[in-house]
């Protein structure tokens, strides 16, 4: 018989805030490093919210449905995971607050309490609701005419002077900031130069830059090398690619003439006596060696014709016999064989682009792959960054709606097309959300409170931010209170880099924040619907369990192994 | 169905720095590593609870590969040093306490020194001390000389002696550094242009022979159980001998042609036939006046004896990894297959044959027809463990020496550059705080606390090199490291200090000296006077150490900066 339970709001938030106390450890300027072993025993090392989490292993089955969340949202945006968690926890507790308000007069404990999930269930819809109606437009006036607008184009086409380019002096800033969040104050300006050199030798006249960031995004796997036991300076971009094999024959080229390759699948020699097969010998002069003579001849046959063509080098999938090695040697062949697939798939024949690998150096395989690991999330970043936001919009909201009965296609307003501009930046620490914040309390919602209860919890990020000086909370927060009042009494364009805003620290994406919150509102919506968790005792039996309860599916117990 | 288990949750260690049981390991490991470092380190003996072999060691790899740790922020460290060590050969103990040293300097709460802030100044002072390595006028930094194998010895010498384990006299680490320049020399080949290609030397261990008995030869020496059965070696005219190389078995056994099911009629032959084909291939080889017959595998007995008849000599069962070097030695291209006539270019050359004996080891020397690119190495030494040590540190000199081909500097030994740089960094440092502390966010005593632990981690190393109870000092000239023992009196502090670690600096009634330990007022440490009569006794790999360098501050960065583990219990 399984057993019951049913998750109150109070024990929602409780999880959560379990989880906010393990990520706030790499939150924030003052963040450090989670050390983390996987099975294997292998030592990791990480800053990323999801990595943190997929570590911990949870059990519990809340906690795992947030992970889910957070490792779906990060999957696509690569970035924002600790600001999920923390302002899921914040909007949580506001809610909690709220509710408890609301159900004071109720009389029985029981009564009092499913009141109060209702009333959390009510706020989360009705927030998500706004979140997918109306916060696009609220950012589009409070944010966005407050942000510097990053361009793909400008950067990349006078990339070597990095410094006189005002572009890619953003687009550096961008990376910065977020190799910050992930690789701390030591690597980030290093690893943002290197990124931005990276991206402008991929840079391509006739390609979209989404295009660009997603090939890259796919092959990463074949197109960065891990290396042990240097200092992370050493890492570098450079030209082509690099296999990660060595070769099987003697190397034996010297001069530096442009190599003609082969790319080969299977097995150059025939190997019709493989295993199952049955090879009869009868009697008679030379029978077993006129199949191996046979064998040998179609070899030799194979190598001489690339030999005629010119080839040098064979780059083969599968491990190659001794003959084989033995008779290219002989020609003046090099093979490479037992070949990763991948290196094969990825072949450029469009010239336009010219393929470029990353060296990626660290002490140990911990930080080299924490390294690799934070380049490809930025990679993801910079795509969700410059994605236009109206369609973004759409499939996000399109997503939500999948779950959420309450509302239907129809109530979707057109409104989101073209609400942002792809590219907005606004400087790190708080500003977004200080930005946000005041432009919630203008905006007119029609009720009022909920605006208020997104606005307050948004706090939360800067508090965690400055948790160690609140001073300059207040102080970033009055710099951004001026500087609102200062353009709204002028009426004027005031340039962003003004003396008021610096975006010397760094600066972060707006649809990457959009997105954020958007997938919060979303999360926090499916956890408060929940009503029910089944303890099962039959857990190899999936479909039964789905049977049981439809609510459990989000929480359903991963035996994904 | 896969079979599935439920995972257990993970468990968590937060603020792991500052939990005294990780803090213990730490100063476990730091106390263990600095009494192996250095020509006098103490040896220490690996057994595993299960029995079985006993290692008796004092080399970083061995120690950290044995010693491992199931505690994930110590294993962090030890892979980091491994790392360094299996890419430089070199300065694994020198990477590992320095280390440690940091980690424990920042780590102690007493210090008030806050730990991010340590991280910043670490960085910072790292940048400054490899910006003054790589510059032309480092006062810690010798050129080689590559017209004289002097100081190549000296580098050498000073890989060899930094591992007591091998229980060499001075005479005999003298002797077997001379083998190891002469080793490399014979590897670097003279007259290619455009890309080099470095030889190879191979190593051959023979155990019980004296130390001094150890050798090096331009060629390969093979070893051959059953010399009676070579014959006429060295009555072989021609010059040179045209040999052949083959990479497959030809024992005439029929599993060679693949997995499948072989099914042998009546009446069929097979054993025969293959026979007859092994010997269609010795007429040939006979015919194109093969005097060397090489394969890699074994060799069927009627076709060695068909050979040996025709007056070729027969080895068999070389193994796998000497095919490259016998194939770049001779020129001769491996034969793989068996049908085909072997084409005139796969054969190769040798000069001559000689048959050389070392104590129970015949072995068979062939002499290089052209330019020696591989060389053997013949290692004696009087029992297997310290032959094993001796081994490893012979190839960990090889790769220091080949390092100096990329770069060809030294850095001066004995703890001297330690001393040199911390003197260097504190000297700079002190003089940039304000604005350093600015850039680094900062205040200034914070930033005076991290260069004061950092310059201490620095001189710690140094000290580690003394095991004696003697103390430490350094001299307020040039900044070198000098050893005083703990025997000698005040007073005699002058005549008794003799020279510095690295032997540039001569005690005299001019050198003023302070214990490393004790707060001394800044200076900028003077370069040397170039005095061409007086070189280092001690030399340091430039290449490894600047790595070790780099590699250890910033591992130590990562420990500092762990805030939280996730041990997997899976």
């Amino acid at each position: 018989m399984s057993h019951v339970e049913r998750p109150h709001l109070k024990h929602v938030l409780h999880t959560v805030s379990v989880l906010e106390a393990v990520v706030l450890r790499s939150f924030g300027p003052d963040g450090g490093q989670v050390l983390f072993t996987r099975d294997t025993g292998q030592v990791m090392l990480s800053r990323s919210g999801t990595r943190i989490l997929t570590a911990l292993r949870l059990e519990h089955p809340l906690a795992r449905m947030v992970v889910e969340c957070v490792w779906k949202h990060t999957a696509v945006t690569g970035d924002g995971s600790k600001n999920f968690i923390l302002l899921l926890a914040s909007l949580l507790r506001v809610i909690h607050t709220a509710a408890c308000k609301r159900c004071n007069v109720s009389h029985t404990y029981s009564s009092r309490e499913a009141m109060e999930n209702a009333t959390a269930r009510h706020l989360a819809d009705t927030l998500l609701a706004f979140g997918l109606e109306e916060l696009g437009d609220v950012i589009s006036t409070g944010v966005v005419p407050y942000g510097g607008v990053l361009s793909w184009e400008d950067p990349s086409a006078h990339a070597v002077p990095a410094h006189t380019n005002k572009d890619m002096h953003t687009l550096q800033k961008l990376l910065t900031a977020f190799f910050h969040t992930r690789l701390g104050h030591t690597y980030c300006d290093f690893f943002s130069r290197l990124t931005c050199e990276f991206l402008s030798c991929w840079k391509c006249e006739d390609k979209a830059p989404s295009y660009l960031l997603h090939l890259i995004d796919d092959n990463f796997s074949v197109l960065h090398t891990p290396v042990s036991g240097f200092p992370v300076s050493c890492s570098r971009v450079i030209e082509g690619q690099v296999i990660h094999r060595d070769f099987s024959t003697p190397f034996s080229w010297t001069n530096n003439q442009p190599v003609k390759a082969v790319v080969f699948s299977g097995h150059l020699h025939p190997d019709a006596h493989k295993a199952g097969a049955v090879l009869e010998l009868r009697g008679g002069e030379r029978g077993v060696l006129r199949y191996t003579s046979c064998t040998e001849r179609s070899l030799e046959c194979v190598i001489t014709t690339l030999q005629s063509l010119g080839v040098s080098l064979l780059l083969c999938a599968v491990k190659q016999s001794e003959a084989v090695l033995a008779l290219a040697g002989l020609s003046g062949m090099c093979v490479v064989d037992f070949l990763f697939h991948r290196y094969i798939h990825m072949s450029f024949h469009d010239s336009e682009i010219k393929p470029h690998s990353l060296v990626i150096c660290g002490a140990g395989e911990g930080q080299t792959d924490q390294c690799a690991c934070a380049f490809q999330d930025a990679l993801r970043m910079l795509h969700t960054t410059w994605e236009p936001m109206h369609t973004t919009a759409t499939t996000a909201a399109k997503s939500i709606l999948h779950s959420g009965k309450s509302r239907s296609p129809s109530s979707k307003p057109p409104l989101q097309k073209n609400v942002l501009n792809p590219g907005c930046v606004v400087p790190v620490g708080g500003t977004f959300e200080f930005l946000l914040h005041h432009a919630l309390l203008q905006h007119d919602t029609g009720i009022p409170a909920l605006s208020r209860l997104l606005a307050d919890a948004l706090l939360c990020v800067p508090q965690q931010i400055y948790s160690h000086s609140p001073r300059r909370y207040l102080q970033t927060q009055t710099l951004v209170t001026n500087y609102i009042e200062l353009r709204v009494g002028h009426c004027r364009k005031v340039d962003f880099k003004s003396d008021v805003f610096t975006l010397d620290s760094g600066v972060e994406s707006v649809s990457c924040k959009y997105k954020l919150i958007l997938a919060v509102l979303q999360c926090l919506s499916s956890l408060l619907r929940l009503d029910a968790v089944l303890h099962t005792h039959t857990p190899l039996h999936k479909q039964a369990c789905r049977h049981s309860s439809s609510s459990l599916e989000d929480t359903e117990e991963g035996d994904e192994d | 169905m896969s079979r599935l288990t439920k995972k257990s949750p993970s468990v968590c260690t937060d603020e792991p720095l500052e939990n005294p049981d990780l803090c213990q390991r730490f100063d476990c490991l730091r106390q263990l590593l600095r009494s192996c470092f250095g020509p006098s380190g103490r040896l220490k003996h690996i057994r595993n609870n299960i029995g079985g072999h006993v290692i008796t060691t004092s080399t970083s790899s061995v120690l950290l590969s044995a010693a491992s740790s199931s505690q994930p922020a110590v294993r962090l460290l030890t892979t980091s040093i491994l790392n360094h060590v299996s890419r430089f050969s070199d300065c694994g103990l020198f990477a590992a306490v320095l280390c440690l040293s940091l980690v424990d300097q920042a780590a102690r709460r007493q210090s008030g020194l806050r730990r991010d802030v340590a991280i910043r100044v670490n960085k910072h002072l790292l940048r400054m001390c490899t910006d003054y390595l790589q510059r032309e006028d480092c006062g810690c930094k010798v050129r080689l000389d590559f017209c004289s194998s002097r100081s190549l010895i000296t580098l050498a010498r000073s890989v060899i002696s930094s591992k007591p384990g091998c229980v060499l006299t001075e005479l005999e680490a003298v002797h077997i550094s001379k083998l190891a320049v002469q080793a490399f020399v014979l590897t670097v080949p003279c007259d290619s242009p455009g890309t080099v290609r470095l030889g190879r030397t191979v190593t051959v261990s023979v155990e019980g022979q004296p130390v001094l008995d150890s050798a090096v030869f331009s060629g390969l020496l093979l070893d051959v159980p059953d010399a009676s059965s070579l014959g006429n070696v060295e009555n072989l005219q021609s010059n040179p001998l045209q040999m052949v190389l083959l990479g497959v078995s030809l024992s005439g056994d029929l599993s060679d042609l693949g997995d499948g099911t072989l099914e042998v009629h009546r009446g069929a032959d097979a054993d025969s036939q293959v026979l007859d084909q092994l010997l269609e291939l010795g007429k040939q080889v006979v015919k194109d006046e093969v005097k060397l017959f090489v394969c890699q595998k074994v060799i069927h007995p009627v076709l060695q004896q068909y050979l040996r008849q025709h007056g070729v000599v027969v080895v068999e069962r070389v193994g796998a990894a000497l095919m490259e070097p016998l194939s770049q030695l001779t020129g001769a291209q491996p034969v793989a297959t068996l049908q085909t006539t072997i084409p005139a270019k796969a054969y190769g050359q040798v000069k001559d044959l000689t048959i050389r004996q070392f104590g129970s080891k015949t072995m068979l020397h062939l002499h290089p027809a052209g330019e020696p690119v591989i060389c053997t190495m013949i290692l004696c030494h009087r029992n297997e463990t310290m032959l094993n040590e001796l081994k490893v540190a012979c190839q960990k000199t090889e790769h220091v020496l080949r390092l100096t081909l990329r770069e060809p500097s030294a850095l001066l030994g004995g703890g001297c550059t330690e001393t040199h740089l911390a003197a260097y960094i504190r000297n700079k440092s002190v003089h940039e705080a304000p604005e350093a502390a600015k850039v680094l966010g900062c205040s200034q005593s914070q930033y005076l606390l991290g260069l004061e632990a950092f310059c201490r981690s620095l001189e710690s190393v140094a000290a580690a090199l003394q095991h004696s109870g003697g103390s430490s000092l350094i001299d307020l000239t040039h900044g070198h490291h000098w050893t005083l023992h703990s025997d000698t009196a005040e007073i005699q502090r002058e005549d008794a200090l003799g020279s510095c670690g690295c032997g540039l600096v001569e005690s005299g009634p001019h050198v003023k000296w302070t214990h490393l330990n004790t707060k001394y007022s800044d200076f900028s440490p003077a370069p040397l006077s170039k005095n061409a009569a007086v070189y280092p006794r001690v030399l340091d790999s430039f290449t490894a150490k600047i790595n070790a360098l780099q590699v250890a501050v910033e591992t130590a960065n990562l420990v500092l900066d762990i805030r939280y583990i996730i041990q997997d219990v899976n």
